[in-house]
């Protein structure tokens, strides 16, 4: 069977037992554990039900909405918080964290790989700095910020600048000296060395911590909304959890996937145009 | 045979002057004279090999001339200017053994690298590179990055893209150490036909006798370790060279056991330490 036979067998598998585990727990309680009671995981089916509704794509009476009629655009302003603006106010924040915090931590990184100087002077602060478990200042951030978007951007700017840092230091310690003395002998300043021979020597690194860096910059900014915000999917889940909703709280958890894998996926496709000489390193190694 | 271009030689303008030069590293505590009261010039338009066994101190005085070194002692001078470490000199270019083209540049853009960055315009800079190119047989493979060619390949996008910029000095360590026979003799006759076009002042460093005799004016033979110059030979044969056919003449094969007797005593006494 073909790797992607085998995959839909494994989703459909899980969706099952998912959708009708919970079923046999009447008759066999000992083969069904009890985390699988719907009130906890609920169902695909009323999962997807939920989708439709809070998407404001089926209202609350079952039919689907018209889109001519303007439904639509009632149904979302009846919610400051419906799903497509929750959606949206996430992924602006995490995206906006995410950039800050790459283009940081990349120059931080490049400033203290070049320098030995600067880098042994600052080593025990960024030793210090970095134990610290970041999510740990969530809770100050949004004191110091408040509960809009200023706060989630900043928490997710501090989980992504340290990932990306390290990253960027390591690489560009680790470029080959020989590269650095053909570009000297070549004429190339300290600047045009670091442009034309560190940076590109460092990108393999860096963008090692960029698909980590958006899951980064993503839990940053739930953390954030959970703490406190008016917007964002984090506030939906903590909503549909104080009504006892697990349908509403899975369906952010979805999009939460779909948002994390759509933005994984526009890094990936960065990184093969950028590092595509790497591409044909790596085959002819091999 | 060395008779009137050699008197002529001797009139010419000294390009590179080594006077007194000395190395010595710390290693571990210990102290390792790699290089010791060295002294030699080069002029305008030579070609000269440094010849001598591993670790005869060939690529350390090299790379002192080349700025990439500190000098323990001695003095240097490149156009009458002493060398400053670290402070590359102009009009010196380098090529080095080990493979340094960037692996993230195409071809074309490596060897247009130089260029690039004295802010030639782009339009000049693509004649240019696109000459070089044709001139080592690399069209076609202007757009491959280096990884998909083979070392004979690289090493002559390196070489173009030391000579793009028109250096009047090359400094030259072993570059084609890396290289099967056949791709050697291949990159002799591109060098010489380049140099013999171009008259560059070369200083090339090479364990490989043959190498010496085929492409130099003069060959400096270094003693092993601690490197001193044991002797110098003239290399008087007729301009411009043949490479392969060259290799099959008496006086070739006169020369080269010459300089090969003293050049295995060195060997010998290398292995020695
Ligand atoms: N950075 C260094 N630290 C310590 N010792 C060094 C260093 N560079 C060179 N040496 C020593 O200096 C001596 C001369 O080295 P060098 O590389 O100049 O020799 P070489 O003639 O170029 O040899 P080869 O033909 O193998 O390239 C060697 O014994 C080497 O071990
Ligand atoms: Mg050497």
């Amino acid at each position: 069977m073909p790797t992607l036979g085998w995959q839909a067998v494994i989703v459909l598998a899980f969706l099952s037992i998912w959708q009708w585990g919970w079923s046999l727990h009447a008759f066999a309680p000992w083969a069904v554990p009890d985390l699988f009671d719907p009130y906890f995981v609920s169902k695909p089916s009323e999962i997807w039900s939920t989708f439709l509704q809070l998407g404001c794509l089926r209202t609350d009476e079952g039919h689907y909405v018209s889109w001519t009629s303007g439904e639509f655009g009632q149904c979302l302003a009846r919610s400051d918080n419906n799903l497509w603006l929750a959606i949206g106010v996430t992924m602006r924040n995490t995206v906006l964290g995410f950039v800050t915090g790459v283009a940081s931590g990349f120059v931080a990184g490049l400033i203290l790989g070049r320098s030995r100087r600067l880098s042994t002077i600052f080593n025990p602060f960024v030793v210090a700095l970095n134990s610290i478990p970041r999510i740990a200042l969530a809770p100050v951030i949004i004191l110091a910020f408040g509960i809009g978007d200023a706060s989630k951007v900043v928490t997710s700017w501090i989980v992504v600048v340290f990932l990306v840092f390290f990253n960027t230091y390591e690489g560009a310690r680790s470029v080959n000296t020989d590269h650095i003395n053909a570009a000297r002998l070549l004429g190339a300043s300290e600047w045009q060395v670091t442009r034309t021979v560190v940076m590109p020597s460092a990108m393999a690194w860096v963008f090692a911590s960029l698909s980590p860096a958006v899951s980064f910059a993503l839990i940053g900014v739930i953390v954030g909304e959970f703490i406190g915000a008016e917007h964002g999917i984090g506030r939906l889940i903590i909503e549909s959890e104080a009504r006892g909703e697990a349908a509403g709280m899975m369906v952010a958890v979805f999009v939460l996937m779909i948002v994390g894998t759509v933005l994984t996926a526009g890094i990936r496709r960065l990184q093969s145009y950028l590092l595509r000489w790497q591409d044909q390193h790596q085959a002819d190694a091999t | 045979m060395a008779n009137g271009s050699a008197q002529f030689a001797m009139t010419r303008l000294s390009r590179v002057d080594v006077e007194g030069l000395g190395k010595s590293f710390q290693l571990g505590g210990r102290r390792i004279e790699a290089v010791k009261d060295v002294s030699f010039q080069v002029r305008d338009g030579e070609f000269v090999s440094l010849l001598g066994p591993s670790g005869s101190g060939k690529s350390t005085v090299l790379n002192i001339i080349a700025t990439l070194l500190p000098m323990s002692t001695g003095r240097v001078e490149v156009d009458g200017q002493p060398i400053i470490s670290g402070k590359t000199t102009p009009n010196v270019g380098y090529v080095f053994q080990r493979d340094t083209l960037f692996p993230w540049r195409t071809v074309a853009k490596n060897i247009g690298y130089a260029l690039e960055l004295s802010g030639m315009p782009t339009a000049e800079r693509r004649e240019r590179v696109a000459a070089a190119i044709e001139r080592v047989g690399l069209r076609g493979f202007e757009d491959a990055y280096p990884a998909l060619l083979s070392g004979g390949m690289r090493q002559r996008a390196s070489l173009m893209r030391t000579l793009v910029k028109e250096p009047q000095i090359l400094l030259m360590d072993e570059p084609f150490g890396a290289l099967d026979t056949h791709t050697k003799l291949d990159m002799h006759d591109v060098l010489l036909k380049i140099w013999e076009r171009e008259k560059q002042t070369v200083l090339f460093v090479t364990h490989d006798l043959g190498e010496a005799l085929t492409l130099s004016d003069r060959i400096i033979l270094f003693s092993a370790r601690p490197g001193q110059i044991k002797e110098t030979f003239e290399v008087p044969f007729a301009r411009p060279r043949d490479g392969v056919a060259l290799r099959e003449t008496a006086e070739y094969a006169e020369l080269f056991s010459h300089i090969w007797h003293s050049l295995g005593e060195e060997f010998i006494k290398g292995r020695a330490t």
